[in-house]
Order: structure tokens, then C-alpha cells, then sequence
């Protein structure tokens, strides 16, 4: 029975710990890479870096919270792709539904950039363990704020983040 | 226990320690290190089986130069030796890589030494990769450069990969050449071979070639490749002797083995389709000691999220499957849309190389065959409805499933969600036409951005004699919790019914759990 105990307490003890901590921070710079779009074209990050914010939301065909992530995504760079925002939304379908990346992009209509990580390479640089996972980076290409998973309302925080620094 | 209470302690300690810098609006880690922490932890109560395991990964990234290193922990890991692979109590760094990166995306290049991952195509000659859900990692030792100049890309490798005793004693030679020859037009070619330790062991070799068109709203993919062994031996009696004599095996060319796989999508306005078809006859490029595997084609299986949807899946067979799958995506408007999936996955007939190799003379049978639609629909701002239905027959477990599921999203505010899924499964046993049925209900509630909890209840209905019905029940509770912006914790407590996660095929079987059930991630 100890053993059940030890672990919620740590938890309710690290909860109490982070509950006081400062989030606005200027994190790691973001490691480059080189992708190739849904058209076969390569894309580097350090070519789209310098205008403005850059979203990286790494996801998935199969990943349902995904899906609605992207939706409010692509909603959130209307707003703003006139200020230099942009959004890198990086595929990890791997070779079993990389085939389905392109034509769900095209009946999505996603107005942004759609990468191929076919084998997770970028995925592991940025320690997206699992998806939906975001990376806020400002435009000198540092990450400013991280996002696992999705639920509804989480686009309000990073619409909050991405507000802060087009109007830096 | 008091093993494993440090380690516990350390990943808490790391955070604490970081997030008090933070506080302090400093930034902690120098320019170009990063640092992710990935915790687990599982208590079986009823087993008595503690599982420990934690992934550490440290990088660093200065210019056109990288490093990093991965720290494993296992104290103790998960019995099963398919997921231990010889890491029973383990602490070492079992990932660590040097790597230099030059020019842009279009004229440049990469070298790795150390360890690293690598995809040729879509996976038939090589597929080195982790996914540590199914707990897969066939990384190699080794080398890896990479080229890219003029719409062409090379890349070369050399490597070892762990066996099953999580010892690397088997070379890997491999390379792949792709030539962007124009905008719609792109082909490949690859290579693999193996250098088995043994002395007198053939090599096995892998080739392929792809291609890939677009023309207007369609694109394609088709690749081809065969297998070669020295060692692959047929016994036959001699024509003059009579005495049987093992002749090599198709001694023209040493082919024993050959694989297709073709996809061809298309696009127009709001509907999208995609076809797949694969042809996969005694393809494993396993290593000598069979614990190892290089290659994994895509599977042609439909992948599921739903809990019941993968309660039969059926595992890849490179050796002896062919099949196909088409998926069609319509988006009748940003509130509604609709898929469809149907797939077939048959053994291979009697004249494959697989079945002539082992004199097997069984026809072709169905494997897996899977139908799967689903309704999306935004009924206003605060109601979600999705609807699905999913059929399928698995000739391993010899059953046929149908499985209605029923999914609404009610959003109380912006950032207050509720979600309710039933899901029926019926099940017949083909072989005695047993019938059975099991029923989950999930509960989540999500508050944005830092809380979730949810309720997973799991009700199995057999009855083996009429009137005589026997119940099990599972249901555990889970939370998510965000710490700032860098931690991810769940904890479960409860039982969950036995189960297997499937990631392209490749399944990993997770026994019926009673107990609690600990995760956290955390990145810098």
C-alpha cells in the first residue's frame, strides 16, 4: 500500500511547486531540419525563419484530436499570416498512411505548409513523443512554448502566445 | 522498491530544480541544449509485478554540428522478453550520436556517427525506427551519410543493430538513390545487405526500385524488389542418382523472395480517395539470428483509435500476404465529413517463393478482411457527434467482429469539455460460432489547458450455454495533469482488460492490468 501512496504524494508535491511557476520564457533555439512538402519540394526551417512567428504542430491522418487541432489552426493563421505568422504542420505518417497525407490535406483545403517526417526524424529533435504536439518558435527561431495533445480551448492559450510576439 | 525511489525522485528533482531557474526568468539550459525525460511506471497489484522504465535524452545543436545521447533505465523492465529484449535491469546509454549537418535544402548533406534511424521509401528494403508505444527500437550503430545535389538524394549507411540479447554482432550495408527528375516525376533505387557474424552464412540482399508520378490530381507510388540468399536450399532428388541432393534454390539468381507495393491517390475539391495494393512473398530481411528486423512495408491495414477496434488486430507478415485497401474522404462542408475503408489481406498461393520454399501447397486464403465508415458532425458550437462502424474477420483469432460506436462532444464553454463514447462489440468465434459481446463506455471530462480525467469501463458478455451468461468487468479512472509548459502527467488506477497496441502491423500485447499506472513527460 506504500507503494500506492509514494506516488501521488510526489505528484501533489510538484503540482504545489509548478503551480507558482513563471511560463513566459524564451526556451532552446529550434533545431533545423530539412523537410519535403506534400509536393515533393524541400523545405528548410531556417529559410521560413526571420518574418515572424512560426507554429511547428507535429500530427497525424490517424490522430483524431489532431484533426481538430488543425481546424482551429488553420483558423488562427487567417488571422494572422498578414504579421509574418506561419505554421509548419508536420506530418509523422509513417509508411502505412503516408499515402493518405496529401489527398486529406488537398479535401482539408489547409491553407499552410504540410511536411512529410516519414520516420520521425524532426519528431525526435523536438521530443514529440506523441501527437498533437506544438512548438511556438519567435522569429529569431527560438521555441517560446510547447503543447502536448489537444482539447478544446488549448488554441485560446496559443493564440494568446502567438499575439504576444507578432505584437512584440 | 528502494531501488527504484531514487529514480522516481531524480526526474521530480530535475524539475524542480529547472522550473525554480525559471522563476527566476533566467534561461537555464544553454543556448542549443535540450533535454527531454520520459517516465513509467506500473504496480500490477494482483500480479505483484512492478514495472520501471524511463528514457533520458540530452542534445545539443551548435551550428552545423549535433550530439545527444539517450539514458535508458529499466529497474525492473516489463517481463515479456519481445519488449525487454535483454534489458531485464538496465542503465546505460543506450543512444548516443555525433552528427554534422551542410549546405540548404536543396544542395547539401548530413553525416551521422553514432547511433541513428533511417527509412528508405516506403520501408520495404529498410526500416530502422522507434516507436516506444509497441516498444520497437531497431536502431543501428554505425555510420549515415547523406547527399543532396541537384534533385538528387544518396544516402549510404553502415550499421549494427541490438539482437534480442540486446547484442550487436550483424553489419548492415545499405543505400538509396532518388532522383527528382522533374516536378511530377521522381524514381528511387535501394540496396541492403546483411553481414551475418556467423563465418558460413550467406548474406541476405535486398533491391528495389520506385517511381513516382503526378498527373493532375492524382499521384502515384509503385516499387519493386526481390531477395536473394545463398542459403536458401531445395531438396530434390538428382535426375541420374536418384538421391536426394539440396540443389540451391532458383540457382539462376538466388531470388527467393519479392515484393510490391503500389498506392495511387487522388484529389478533387472536398473528396479525396486513396487505393493501395501490396505484394509482400517471403520479404522478411530479418537478421541471422531472426530477432531482428530490417524491413517493415506498409501494412495495409486500416489503424484504429477506438478501444474494441483493435481487440483482434492482425499482425504484418512480410513472408506471405498480399492485399489491398482503398479510402475515401468526402468533407460535405467544415461541419461535416465522411470516410470509408475497405481492405482485404489474403495468404499467398501456392506458387509464391514462401510456399514453394516450404513445399506448402495450401491455397490462398482471406487473412484479414476490415470495413470501416464513420460520420463527423458539428451539430452547432457546443455538440459534436461522431458515429462509426466497424466490421472485420481475422483468421488468426478466427472471429468476426462487428463494432458500432457512438461518440458525442458536448463543449460547455470555450475551454470545458465533456466526452461520452459507447462502443458495442459483437463477437463470433468462426470455429464454433461462440458468441460473445463486449461493451465500453468512456467518460472524459477536459478542462483547457491543464486538466483531464476520465473513466473507462469495459463489460465482456459470454454465454456459453444458453441462460447461462458469464460477465467480467474492468474500469479504471485516469488524470492528465499539465505542469507548466514542459510536464505531462497521467496516473491510472483501476483494471484494464487485456489488449494490443498496433502500430503499422506491428503489435505489442498488453496483459489484463490491475493496479496504478504512472506517467510523466517532460522536455526543455
Amino acid at each position: 500500500m506504500k507503494k500506492l501512496i509514494v506516488l501521488p504524494l510526489f505528484i501533489l508535491f510538484a503540482v504545489n511547486l509548478f503551480a507558482q511557476a513563471e511560463e513566459d520564457q524564451t526556451g532552446r533555439s529550434a533545431p533545423e531540419f530539412k523537410l519535403e512538402n506534400v509536393d515533393g519540394n524541400y523545405v528548410s526551417l531556417k529559410d521560413e525563419l526571420g518574418n515572424g512567428p512560426i507554429l511547428i504542430s507535429f500530427w497525424a491522418t490517424w490522430c483524431k484530436p489532431c484533426i481538430e487541432e488543425m481546424t482551429k489552426y488553420k483558423s488562427i493563421y487567417e488571422d494572422y499570416k498578414d504579421k509574418g505568422f506561419k505554421v509548419l504542420a508536420v506530418s509523422v505518417d509513417d509508411e502505412r498512411t503516408v499515402a493518405k497525407v496529401k489527398p486529406f490535406v488537398r479535401s482539408k483545403n489547409y491553407p499552410f505548409l504540410v511536411l512529410l517526417d516519414t520516420n520521425s526524424e524532426v519528431a525526435r529533435k523536438y521530443y514529440a513523443q506523441n501527437v498533437p504536439y506544438s512548438v511556438l518558435l519567435d522569429k529569431d527561431g527560438n521555441i517560446v512554448y510547447t503543447h502536448l495533445g489537444y482539447m478544446k480551448g488549448d488554441e485560446l492559450k496559443m493564440k494568446n502566445k502567438i499575439d504576444e510576439l507578432v505584437n512584440k | 522498491m528502494k531501488r527504484i525511489i531514487p529514480l522516481i525522485i531524480t526526474p521530480f528533482l530535475i524539475i524542480i530544480f529547472s522550473n525554480s531557474l525559471k522563476a527566476q526568468n533566467q534561461n537555464f539550459l544553454p543556448e542549443g541544449l535540450g533535454f527531454s525525460n520520459q517516465l513509467e511506471y506500473s504496480n500490477d497489484i494482483n500480479k505483484h509485478i512492478e514495472i520501471f522504465e524511463d528514457w533520458l535524452n540530452i542534445d545539443y545543436h551548435k551550428g552545423i554540428f549535433g550530439a545527444g545521447i539517450r539514458f535508458e533505465t529499466y529497474e525492473p523492465n516489463d517481463p515479456s522478453p519481445a519488449i525487454s529484449r535483454g534489458k531485464t535491469r538496465y542503465a546505460d546509454i543506450a543512444y548516443k550520436y555525433l552528427k554534422a549537418e551542410i549546405g540548404d535544402a536543396q544542395r547539401g548533406g548530413e553525416i551521422v556517427v553514432g547511433n541513428y534511424y533511417a527509412l528508405f521509401g516506403r520501408g520495404l528494403v529498410l526500416k530502422s525506427y522507434e516507436d516506444r508505444n509497441i516498444r520497437v527500437d531497431n536502431n543501428l550503430l554505425g555510420a549515415k551519410l547523406q547527399a543532396r545535389y541537384g534533385g538528387v538524394t544518396l544516402t549510404a549507411l553502415t550499421g549494427m543493430a541490438a539482437n534480442a540479447d540486446n547484442i550487436r554482432n550483424e553489419i548492415l550495408h545499405a543505400a538509396d538513390l532518388e532522383y527528382k527528375i522533374a516536378q511530377q516525376l521522381k524514381i528511387g533505387a535501394s540496396y541492403a545487405a546483411n553481414l551475418p557474424e556467423e563465418e558460413n552464412a550467406a548474406r541476405t540482399m535486398l533491391t528495389a526500385v520506385r517511381i513516382m508520378p503526378s498527373i493532375w490530381n492524382f499521384d502515384f507510388y509503385g516499387e519493386y524488389g526481390f531477395k536473394q540468399n545463398r542459403d536458401v536450399r531445395d531438396l530434390l532428388l538428382h535426375p541420374d542418382t536418384s538421391k536426394a541432393v539440396y540443389y540451391p534454390y532458383n540457382n539462376s539468381d538466388w531470388k527467393v523472395g519479392q515484393a510490391g507495393y503500389g498506392s495511387v491517390n487522388f484529389y478533387y475539391d472536398a473528396f479525396a480517395f486513396t487505393g493501395e495494393y501490396k505484394y509482400y512473398d517471403n520479404f522478411t530481411f530479418a537478421s541471422n539470428d531472426g530477432t531482428i528486423s530490417y524491413n517493415t512495408p506498409p501494412s495495409v491495414r486500416k489503424e484504429y483509435t477506438y478501444v474494441l477496434l483493435n481487440r483482434h488486430p492482425s499482425a504484418l507478415n512480410q513472408a506471405d500476404e498480399q492485399g489491398f485497401m482503398i479510402d475515401l474522404n468526402y468533407n460535405l462542408s467544415d461541419e461535416t465529413y465522411f470516410s470509408a475503408d475497405y481492405g482485404e489481406t489474403k495468404t499467398l498461393p501456392y506458387k509464391s517463393y514462401y510456399k514453394q520454399i516450404l513445399h506448402d501447397n495450401s491455397p490462398s486464403r482471406v487473412q484479414l478482411r476490415e470495413v470501416y465508415t464513420q460520420a463527423y458532425h458539428d451539430w452547432n458550437d457546443n455538440w459534436t457527434t461522431i458515429a462509426a462502424f466497424g466490421y472485420n474477420e481475422e483468421r488468426d483469432t478466427d472471429t468476426k467482429n462487428v463494432t458500432p460506436i457512438l461518440e458525442n462532444i458536448f463543449y460547455f464553454n470555450e475551454i470545458n469539455t465533456i466526452k461520452f463514447t459507447i462502443e458495442h462489440q459483437q463477437t463470433t468465434v468462426k470455429l464454433n460460432n461462440e458468441q460473445y459481446y463486449d461493451d465500453a463506455v468512456t467518460l472524459e471530462y477536459l478542462r483547457s489547458p491543464d486538466f483531464s480525467v476520465s473513466v473507462v469501463s469495459e463489460l465482456q458478455t459470454k454465454e456459453p450455454e444458453a441462460g447461462r451468461k458469464l460477465r467480467k468487468f474492468w474500469s479504471f479512472i485516469q488524470f492528465g495533469y499539465k505542469i507548466a509548459d514542459h510536464t505531462d502527467v497521467s496516473v491510472l488506477f483501476g483494471t484494464r482488460q487485456a489488449g494490443n497496441i498496433c502500430i503499422g502491423g506491428v503489435c505489442r500485447y498488453e496483459p489484463e492490468f490491475s493496479g496504478i499506472e504512472f506517467k510523466m513527460f517532460t522536455r526543455f
